[in-house]
């Protein structure tokens, strides 16, 4: 019984390590889904307004490497880039979560995986 | 002290008390309770309101709209959804004062809000770091901790 809840507590460890992903692993299912990632391609389309209110600059700010703040309520936002914040983009479901909520919000659609794939690898490279 | 005297000055104590139990009133904090989940989906665009500030038909109305919430998508797995929205309406307000059904699901909208800052001019909702009336932190100080008296007001300037 003992080596039983041992081994289940060894393999849920396991999964947990699994489950951590890098802005990089995320990326690449991205990219097979569509085509190479385009940073240049990336930046623009996050500072550019979709036919809605709002870009993903309206709140995130350009380069989003530091708090901001909510268009609307003035809620701090935490750094989306990366090298400024290290939990972004570490979490599948909590990125794809966002992506559909955010995407939305600015293009009043979902977003294609080529247009994530741009801008999270324009988000990678930001310093 | 005479009998009619007396009662006069139960009366007035009494009326006392009822005077200065709003600012009792004012304190909503955070049910210690709360999940998770109140923070990473709520509380990622706006504060975390604490649930006494809307009745328990309002956040059942706020929660079964959340793809359009207030022109933006936020929506919840269902899991998710029905954790939180039990959650919001176990806290709800029980007292008569805030139990009206919130106008466009805003707690901003409940006439007892209005009331309450009648006096805040526009120009001053305006203001940079305040915003919107849904931004309660900007001067309500210790609104995180659900301490709304008038004591603890700072209005920005800019």
């Amino acid at each position: 019984m003992l080596l039983k809840l041992l081994s289940g507590f060894v393999l849920m460890g396991m999964a947990h390590v699994v489950s951590a992903v890098t802005p990089q692993d995320l990326l690449k299912p991205y990219e097979a889904q569509s085509g190479k990632a385009n940073s240049a391609r990336g930046e623009q389309f996050f500072n550019t307004k979709h036919g809605k209110e709002w870009s993903c600059a309206s709140c995130h700010e350009n380069p989003p490497n530091h708090d901001t703040k909510h268009i609307v309520t003035g809620k701090v936002i935490k750094p989306l880039a990366p090298s400024a914040n290290p939990a972004r983009f570490t979490d599948e479901v909590k990125a794809e979560k966002w992506f559909k909520r955010n995407c939305n919000d600015v293009l009043g659609r979902d977003c294609t995986t080529q247009e994530k794939a741009d801008v999270l690898s324009w988000l990678m490279t930001i310093k | 002290m005479n009998p009619i005297k007396m009662k006069k000055t139960v009366l007035i104590c009494a009326s006392l008390l009822l005077i200065s139990s709003p600012t009792f009133a004012e304190k909503m904090a955070m049910p210690a309770d709360m999940p998770a989940s109140y923070e990473a989906e709520c509380a990622s665009c706006h504060m975390a309101y604490p649930p006494a500030l809307l009745s328990q038909q309002s956040w059942k109305n706020v929660m079964s709209g959340l793809s359009k919430h207030f022109a933006t998508d936020a929506s919840v797995d269902p899991k998710t959804q029905t954790e939180l929205t039990n959650w919001l309406v176990k806290n709800a307000t029980t007292r008569q004062k805030y139990s009206e059904t919130a106008p466009e699901n805003r707690i901003t909208k409940t006439s007892w809000f209005i009331r309450k800052h009648d006096e805040v001019k526009s120009e001053v909702w305006k203001r940079a770091s305040i915003k919107s009336p849904s931004n309660c932190g900007a001067c309500h100080i210790d609104a995180a901790k659900g301490v709304f008296s008038e004591k603890n007001i700072k209005i920005p300037v800019k």
